[in-house]
């Protein structure tokens, strides 16, 4: 009987389906990571001055922090959530950073004091999701507020300025050689240990599994023994972490806490997770993807500005492409 | 009557990779109705899709009224008098049921507001077309299942249908709303409006069914007067070979080892105090009418809804009824009846399915998965079950029905379990993959496995139990032994007409 049932199948041999497959998933790839690199191509010939090595490191650096938090958000889309406190949690961790190393804490543990209030923050934001069942969008724009609210009582709304070692992280910079080399700066080092770190989070562990079998199918994956809410809990921690670091690397680069920073920088990174491809319905996305969705709106934003277009045609540009990325994405999904 | 209202001839559809139809020829009558049956991947669903305008045909002829036709598109099929329901209703929960039968053609004012009051007229002159009393105005989410199909009816009535097509209506009705729906499908016979009817439950054809057509592998086999067929000569023609036994011979031997004991498990409103044990080795049947508790007892079994009373032990040892990821560690599977809302992530992998709730098995330290080892275990059941997939990667979306049943299956066979739960295994499946799926409970049972059967269709029940506890609005009516009970015996105790508490063991 089994016979009878299997011959169809090969009729559509399984080798001639699978090898298309493959293909398909690498010709997406291509696409997207070829965007970014006609994009540099097409700026370096246009643009004055964009293809040489100060431009280039600078262009890591200043995609750096939008990377960051595309990497984290991208966890919270993956499971069918949103965090819009990202701005704020970024102004809320650089304050506290700043305002820890004035205490007298040493540099370094300020720093981790700020990446840490991230976590705490995206604990909240996890804990309101799963344990007063709120939706993802209605309860990290609750904390929008509620976070900002904070960095603004603690500074008195006010730019305190830090010892001028904690401005370490966010200006200095590795593997300088000379005047040849003008080194690699820390942020950029971060965020290549963190988008590879996530990317075998997401790819290679359970819990990376279940992140996406939560956004897939939430109710499934609770029948399949996944402990949902700690799946989700994380997530928003993840996200959140990644804002604490950004909030701590922009705080140190102005040696300053900025309670009214970062605002709206969460739009940026939804916006780079969702050029790289993560679905709002959640289930699907990638730490790649997000990279390359930063990637492009950096290169767009660096190279027109180089190019001498004003910031209002930028908005315009980066706007049509979040709109069209996807709507082409939707085309390559059929 | 002997009037063809529609009439399909030699009509062929490829799909890349795929020769979904080849040369197909049917032909429907007005004012009867017409049985379409095969089994997953025969082909019915695309010749319906083809005739209701959703997808064109490569080859072949569609006469509609003694004129070749050609939809483009649904809504001009609908126009032309073809109306089709589907499994899944096309509707909107949160309006009312007057506006979801005028939707996209609401009725309008004057001033070019909605014309409320026309709506619920028209809506009711069209609900009593088919002896249907419903409040128009009511929401719709607010009506049974059956009531909203009854309503899809209506809305496609309201489009003057000539044709209508009807795929697996039954599959979410009980018995007493089956009989209900029979007699609107009567009444519209009656009125000359010719039905495609599409069922995998082929024993209650009986009822309503004037002719058959039986598709096999994207060929039409055959079309007979329903009274000039045998059920045998339909399921062998099905198939394409002759299928002695509907089930498995059964060589389980229940042990008298308790491996779980219910105690008074009680769930306010949904569950009344029930109690039973289950054996190594036996196959338990749930009986009884949708909406008994049978889904609601087994989730309150596996942890997946809370209790407010109750225990269970599991030999000898308390369960924690708290999360189902509990209940997965000490041994219970439970394979929910909804598949893709319950069972499956269905933009995952096969693979990633597979494994999803014993990942632990294939990750090394620090919760790293071992693909390797993902994709060996996975293919051993890829085999041991004969999924059909192109391969272990294959996102689950893009399998057939049966096959991704097979892919649940898999799942909760890779936890090794010690209990099994199976919640109407076979719903929507087609004949040969419903009796591989039965070879597999009856395996797992002589491997000593306890297994619990819910099922909807009594023929499964008398077949493949040994014992079934029949369930009648959350309360245990009875537990018989199969062998020494009837089918009419246990619809008597799901009807709650049975003597209270008889109790065999």
């Amino acid at each position: 009987m089994s016979n009878a049932r299997t011959q169809p199948s090969q009729e559509h041999g399984p080798e001639a389906v699978t090898a298309k497959g493959r293909s398909g998933v690498a010709l997406d790839r291509f696409l997207t990571f070829g965007a970014v690199v006609v994009l540099f191509v097409v700026f370096s010939i246009t643009a004055k001055n964009f293809f040489t090595m100060r431009s280039v490191l600078s262009l890591l650096l200043q995609t750096s922090t939008t990377t960051l938090m595309g990497i984290g958000v991208t966890f919270t889309i993956i499971t069918a959530g949103i965090d819009l406190s990202i701005g704020s949690v970024v102004a809320l961790t650089g304050t506290i950073a700043v305002m820890a190393a004035i205490a007298g804490v040493p540099i370094w543990i300020s720093w981790l004091i700020g990446v840490a209030a991230g976590g705490v923050c995206g604990l909240a934001n996890g804990l309101m999701i799963t344990k007063m069942k709120l939706p993802p969008f209605i309860a990290t724009l609750g904390m929008t507020f509620v976070i900002r609210g904070v960095a603004l009582t603690i500074t008195n709304a006010n730019a305190w300025p830090a010892p001028e070692s904690f401005g370490a992280l966010g200006n200095d910079t590795i593997f300088r050689t000379g005047n040849q080399f003008p080194g690699i700066s820390y942020p950029v080092i971060i965020m290549i240990v963190v988008a590879v770190l996530c990317h075998f989070i997401l790819k290679k562990t359970r819990v990376g599994r279940y992140t996406y079998a939560v956004g897939s199918n939430e109710e499934a994956a609770r029948l399949s023994g996944i402990k949902v809410n700690r799946v989700k809990i994380l997530a928003y921690v993840a996200c959140a972490l990644c804002a604490g670091v950004v909030g701590t690397i922009l705080a140190s680069r102005m040696v300053t806490s900025q309670p009214n920073s970062a605002i709206g920088y969460e739009l940026n990174a939804i916006a780079s997770s969702v050029i790289g491809g993560t679905s709002l319905m959640g289930g699907v996305g990638t730490v790649g993807g997000a990279v390359i969705g930063s990637f492009i709106i950096g290169i767009l934003t660096v190279g027109l500005t180089m190019q001498g277009a004003n910031y209002f045609m930028q908005q315009i540009i980066i706007g049509l492409v979040v709109i069209f990325a996807v709507y082409f994405d939707q085309f390559r999904r059929k | 009557m002997q009037d063809v209202i529609l009439e399909v001839e030699g009509v062929s559809k490829s799909f890349p990779g795929v020769k979904a139809l080849d040369q197909v020829s049917f032909n429907l009558r007005k004012g009867e109705v017409h049985a379409l049956v095969g089994e997953n991947g025969a082909g019915k669903s695309t010749l319906m899709k083809i005739l209701s305008g959703v997808h064109q045909p490569d080859a072949g002829a569609i006469r509609y009224k003694g004129r070749e036709v050609r939809f483009h598109d649904s809504t001009r099929a609908r126009d032309a008098g073809i109306g089709i329901i589907y499994q899944e209703l096309n509707l909107i929960p949160h309006l009312s049921v007057a506006a979801n039968i005028f939707i996209g053609r609401e009725p309008l004012t004057r001033f070019g507001t909605l014309d409320e009051k026309k709506m619920n007229r028209d809506a009711v002159a069209i609900l009593e077309r088919l002896n249907l009393r419903i409040d128009p105005t009511i929401t719709l989410n607010r009506l049974p299942i059956s009531k909203q199909q009854m309503v899809e009816i209506a809305k496609s009535l309201s489009f003057d249908s000539e044709v209508l097509i009807m795929d697996e209506p039954t599959s979410a009705l009980t018995e007493s709303e089956i009989d209900e729906l029979f007699s609107v499908i009567h009444t519209l016979r009656d009125r000359g409006v010719a039905i495609i009817y599409i069922s995998h439950r082929l024993e209650e054809l009986k009822h309503i069914v004037d002719r058959i057509s039986i598709f096999r592998d994207g060929r039409s086999v055959s079309t007979d007067d329903y009274a000039a067929i045998t059920m045998d000569e339909i399921v062998s023609r099905m198939v394409g070979r002759k299928l002695e036994n509907i089930f498995p011979s059964r060589h389980n031997v229940p042990t008298t080892e308790k491996i779980l004991e219910v105690h008074g498990i009680r769930r306010t409103g949904v569950l009344h105090d029930i109690s039973f044990d289950l054996y190594r080795g036996e196959i338990l049947g749930f009986a009884g009418l949708m909406g008994a508790g049978r889904s609601e007892l087994a989730r309150a079994i596996f942890g997946a809804d809370p209790v407010d009373a109750g225990e269970v032990l599991m030999n000898g040892k308390k369960l924690s009824l708290r999360s189902p990821s509990e209940s997965i560690r000490a041994g219970i599977a439970y394979l929910s009846e909804n598949r893709k809302q319950e069972g499956l992530a269905v933009k995952m992998q096969l693979a990633e399915n597979v494994t999803m709730a014993n990942v632990n098995a294939v990750s090394r330290r620090l919760g790293i998965i071992s693909r390797s080892k993902e994709m060996k275990a996975c293919q051993q059941y890829v085999n041991e079950l004969t999924i059909r997939t192109p391969s272990l990667t294959q996102v689950v979306n893009n399998l057939s029905g049966g096959n991704q049943q097979k892919v649940v299956l898999a799942k909760w066979l890779f936890c090794h379990s010690k209990i099994l739960i199976f919640d109407e295994p076979t719903r929507g499946i087609d004949v040969g993959t419903k009796y591989s799926i039965y070879e597999l409970i009856e395996r797992m049972a002589r491997e000593g496995v306890g297994v619990i059967m819910i099922s909807s269709e009594l023929p499964e029940i008398m077949g493949m139990t040994d014992r079934v506890l029949v369930l009648h609005e959350g309360r245990l009516e009875a537990t018989l032994v199969t062998k020494e009970t009837t089918q009419e015996e246990i619809l008597n105790y799901a009807a709650g007409l049975g003597e209270k508490a008889r109790t065999q063991s």
